[in-house]
């Protein structure tokens, strides 16, 4: 059995898709992998060796690690979350784990402006690895301030920190199924549920009302036009086993990338719980 | 302290679009028009533009004793 998917938007970082024919729960357990167990790339550890800005360490360790970097190729050449986290628990940044990113920067004290350091400015290992924005301001420094420090990203989960989730929305909607009886409607003499609709579904057409077809998707299900409907001759439902998904990520990996790997990673919990219950007996 | 990296709400990185925003609000065109035309369509990754004040640069103005 094939699931009938559809396309409605596509970008660089966003996707909104139209699925026929899969289950509520099965799409939830994706949706839910792809916010928090999704691997990325992103800075995890930062050693300062100077610091004079008016920053403060950790203000800065904690802009660093929000910072998109593109992990499109890490997700393969380095190894998975738990290694790598006990590996930096430990203190040893080894290169099978870590990507080293360093800044040094100083405003002379003869200067009189104010230098911004951003994200482009850091200095990668790998060429793979890298912010994926490089407008992102990190610290401001007057005349006579420096700062430098060296920076370790590793791959990890968003059910860990939400930085290394992958997307910034991730949600599933259902469509609307909208019935208006002709025989309680009174348009065009009454047009209230045209009126209150927030989002336009609602059009008049040849006297009747009738529902906008390209904009069906965009119905919330908020039913004000039943509550203001005087005739009740409007309904509102959602249709079965029909639903939006829609995934914006933060630029690290592409939806597309999002949605295979999180797919991959529920498969292999799947494959280990077949495993564990046949190590049990239970099944053959 | 400086415009944050990310939505605080939906996680959304906006850190770069910030200084894009600061200088053609600044240079008289509407906020709300700008951030539709940077993308920033949600209401929580707007109210983050909107609501910013920039109290690093104030700081800098202090010496630093240490």
């Amino acid at each position: 059995m094939y699931l009938e998917i559809r396309i409605l938007e596509k970008s660089s970082n966003r996707v909104k898709l139209y699925l026929k024919d899969i289950p509520l729960h099965v799409l939830n357990s994706i949706r839910r992998t792809m916010i928090a167990d999704v691997p990325t790339m992103a800075i995890d550890t930062v050693v300062f060796t100077v610091n004079s800005t008016i920053f403060y360490d950790e203000y800065i360790a904690h802009r660093l690690g929000l910072i998109p970097l593109t992990s499109e190729a890490a997700l393969e050449k380095y190894k998975p979350p738990e290694e790598c986290r006990e590996a930096s628990e430990r203190g040893l940044f080894t290169e099978d784990c870590f990507v080293k990113l360093d800044l040094e920067g100083e405003n002379p004290p003869s200067s009189n402006s104010i230098i911004t350091l951003y994200s482009g400015d850091l200095r990668t290992s790998d060429p793979d690895v890298k912010p994926v924005y490089d407008k992102i301001p990190i610290a401001i420094l007057s005349p006579g301030q420096m700062i430098s420090f060296e920076a370790y990203a590793r791959l990890g989960r968003g059910r860990e920190h939400a930085k290394w989730s992958p997307v910034s929305v991730a949600a599933h909607k259902f469509i609307a199924d909208i019935s208006i009886d002709n025989e309680k409607c009174r348009a065009p003499d009454c047009t209230d549920c045209i009126n209150v609709c927030p989002r336009n579904i609602l059009i008049i057409d040849n006297d009747r009302v009738k529902v906008s077809s390209d904009r069906i998707f965009d119905c919330s299900l908020c039913k004000v036009c039943e509550e203001a409907c005087k005739y009740r001759a409007i309904k509102i439902n959602w249709r079965k086993d029909e639903y939006i998904l829609l995934v914006e990520t933060t630029g690290a990996l592409s939806p597309k990338r999002v949605l295979l790997e999180a797919i991959k990673v529920l498969e292999s919990k799947l494959d280990s719980l077949v495993e564990s219950l046949k190590m049990e007996g239970i099944t053959k | 302290m400086l415009f944050p990296v990310r939505c605080f709400t939906c996680g959304a990185p906006i850190g770069h679009l910030w200084e894009e925003f600061k200088r053609r609000v600044e240079a008289g065109e509407d906020p709300g028009k700008v951030l539709d035309d940077l993308g920033v369509k949600r209401y929580c990754c707007r109210r983050m533009f909107l609501s910013h004040v920039e109290i690093a640069y104030e700081l800098l103005n202090f010496p630093k004793v240490s």
